[in-house]
């Protein structure tokens, strides 16, 4: 499957979670350093969330 | 003229009588729901977060205060189980208890409540004081397609939704015998079945919810889709066409509350939001705690449990830098559950050291602290060498990437330029043949293309032509962690030992 993670597409496998497509991206550390990652509605998802073919995801930098 | 004006009376009388049996009187409806918990019971911190939230003693405090306000449904959509040793260590039994006595309504199963296999779920479904819902499983004793609850004179349907994806998510053996109906025409048919039977439709899905959204566009007549699987934190409703959706987030880190106003089966009024879980030692309910600490005096006690005997110090720490007793050690089983040619481990996951004595599961915890599982993926030749060229490249050796293997046999010398360090593999005792296809086992971190693997990556989105899927991916995910299968052989073997062989040989 493919997402896109701060408008860069990543090509997944299914099974593979929101945690996944961070560390492909190399952005992992960056929600050590308190960002976080939301979905095409604005909603915060969970490093554990399932990702969706198509889906889209932008991560960041919170309070 | 006296009958004419009694007939019209009558008709208005009639007229008067009927407006008021069909226009019932307004019902309000609470809503309450969890999703994701993945057996989270203990307040808990999360990456980059200082704060600790969550706690489900907590959780069921504010259930029990919000269910005194207006009549209730309490739901769980689904991945309840699994996912912590203190739901683990139990197969899902201590999460049960929990939901059984904050007296759950229904529950969806979600993909990961397979995990522990089909025996044990149909156990934990009869443990249950509560349905387990999926409408689109077939095969599967005891789970049901949907339950009609009947709520403050209202009935309510509630169908259970799961994911698709779980065939593919989880160890095959855990889904073998049952078949997955495509989610959407599951629910379309059956709606047709209940929307006359109730007064309400209610999804309880673990699709995710991307997906969620597209089934309300797609499927008429369902009222409210109450999601999980995508870990989603939808703080307001959200409503697509005539369905309202909502998401809990994860872990009971929030309890979801949905107020309805219903009347002649519509919703009339909706407010929704996610109350935030806090420990809070004046907002707890007494008897789930007691629940919760019990079973984490067993779980301390299984993590303490003398599991075998180390006969020599089981060195990790230097795993960074060096091939270690018990790098090879973990790659060996690994290797040899999965049976595959080769495996190989990042060092930078190897965080401590066993010494010589008894070996404890909390000893295991401090080593392999993350919870990765096993992938296994198919590599050419060319493959191997470019994962070996980037593992041994690293200058100053902190970064992690060094590999701890099994199954193969590295050279390298760190003076030559990159891309040309490695000077010679074996795998077993044969050369390594550049043409040549072999089964390789790694963990989930290092396939995401972790501490830099991007060969993995490539490899990992290497399709089929008539496929979404990748053609070199042979298992992504078996529902069992690393750390559980070196557990298990421990436990198994007893007396441990291993050394250091000569796997990752450095030339001056």
């Amino acid at each position: 499957m493919r997402i896109w993670l701060n408008e860069q597409p990543l090509d997944l496998i299914t099974g593979m979670k929101i945690r996944d497509a961070l560390i492909q991206a190399d952005l992992f550390q960056d929600i050590e350093k308190g960002s976080r990652v939301f979905d095409e509605w604005g909603n915060e998802v969970g490093l554990d969330g399932a990702l969706q073919d198509g889906c889209r995801y932008t991560l960041k930098k919170t309070d | 003229m006296k009958q004419i004006l009694i007939f019209i009376l009558n008709i208005i009388f009639s007229i008067f009588v009927l407006q008021h049996v069909c226009s019932a009187q307004s019902v309000d409806l609470r809503i309450l729901y969890l999703n994701d918990f993945h057996g989270f019971a203990a307040p808990h911190q999360t990456a980059g977060n200082q704060e600790k939230l969550g706690g489900i003693a907590f959780l069921a405090a504010e259930a029990n205060r919000l269910r005194q306000d207006r009549p209730a449904l309490l739901l769980a959509a689904g991945d309840m189980l699994q996912g912590n040793p203190w739901a683990n260590l139990f197969e899902g039994k201590s999460t049960i208890e929990i939901m059984n006595r904050m007296e759950f309504s229904a529950m969806t199963t979600g993909n990961h409540e397979f995990d522990y296999g089909q025996d044990v779920l149909q156990k934990r479904i009869h443990d249950a004081r509560f349905p387990f819902l999926a409408a689109n499983i077939q095969g599967l004793t005891g789970i049901q397609s949907y339950v009609i609850k009947e709520i403050a004179g209202l009935k309510v349907a509630i169908i259970g939704l799961t994911t698709e994806d779980t065939p593919v998510t989880t160890h095959p053996k855990n889904v073998k015998g049952l078949k997955f109906l495509p989610a959407t025409e599951t629910a379309k048919r059956t709606i047709n079945e209940l929307r006359n039977q109730s007064d309400l439709v209610i999804v309880l899905s673990h699709l995710g919810l991307p997906a969620d959204v597209q089934l309300a566009k797609t499927v008429t007549g369902i009222d409210l889709i109450v999601g999980g699987h995508s870990h989603t934190r939808v703080e307001k409703p959200m409503k697509i066409e005539d369905t309202l959706i909502v998401q809990a987030w994860e872990h009971g880190k929030v309890l979801g509350v949905l107020d309805l106003t219903i009347q002649d089966k519509k919703i009339l009024h909706y407010d929704g939001r996610l109350s935030l879980i806090k420990p809070d030692k004046n907002k707890v309910a007494p008897l789930i705690l007691e629940i919760v600490n019990g079973y984490q005096k067993q779980t301390d006690a299984i993590l303490g449990e003398v599991m075998g005997i180390a006969l020599v110090d089981l060195q990790g720490k230097n795993s960074r830098f060096q091939e270690t007793n018990l790098g090879n050690l973990i790659a060996d089983i690994l290797r040899e559950e999965t049976k595959a040619d080769l495996a190989i481990l990042n060092g930078g996951g190897i965080r401590s050291d066993i010494l010589k004595g008894d070996i404890r599961m909390k000893d295991l915890f401090a080593v392999l602290p993350f919870t990765n599982h096993p992938v296994i993926l198919k590599v050419s030749g060319q493959d191997i060498k470019d994962i070996f060229e980037y593992g041994v490249s690293d200058p100053d050796q902190t970064g992690g990437r060094f590999p701890q293997v099994s199954g193969i046999t590295v050279s390298f010398n760190p003076a030559h330029p990159a891309g040309r360090k490695v000077t010679g593999i074996k795998i077993g005792n044969h050369d390594l043949l550049m043409d040549a296809y072999y089964t390789l086992v790694t963990n989930d971190f290092l396939a995401a293309g972790g501490d830099g693997y991007t060969i993995f990556k490539k490899i990992m989105e290497n399709k089929d032509k008539d496929s979404a899927q990748s053609s070199r991916v042979i298992l992504f995910d078996s529902g069992r962690d690393i750390r559980d299968m070196v557990s298990d052989y421990i436990k198994g073997e007893k007396m441990i030992s291993a050394k250091v062989e000569g796997r990752i040989q450095k030339e001056k």
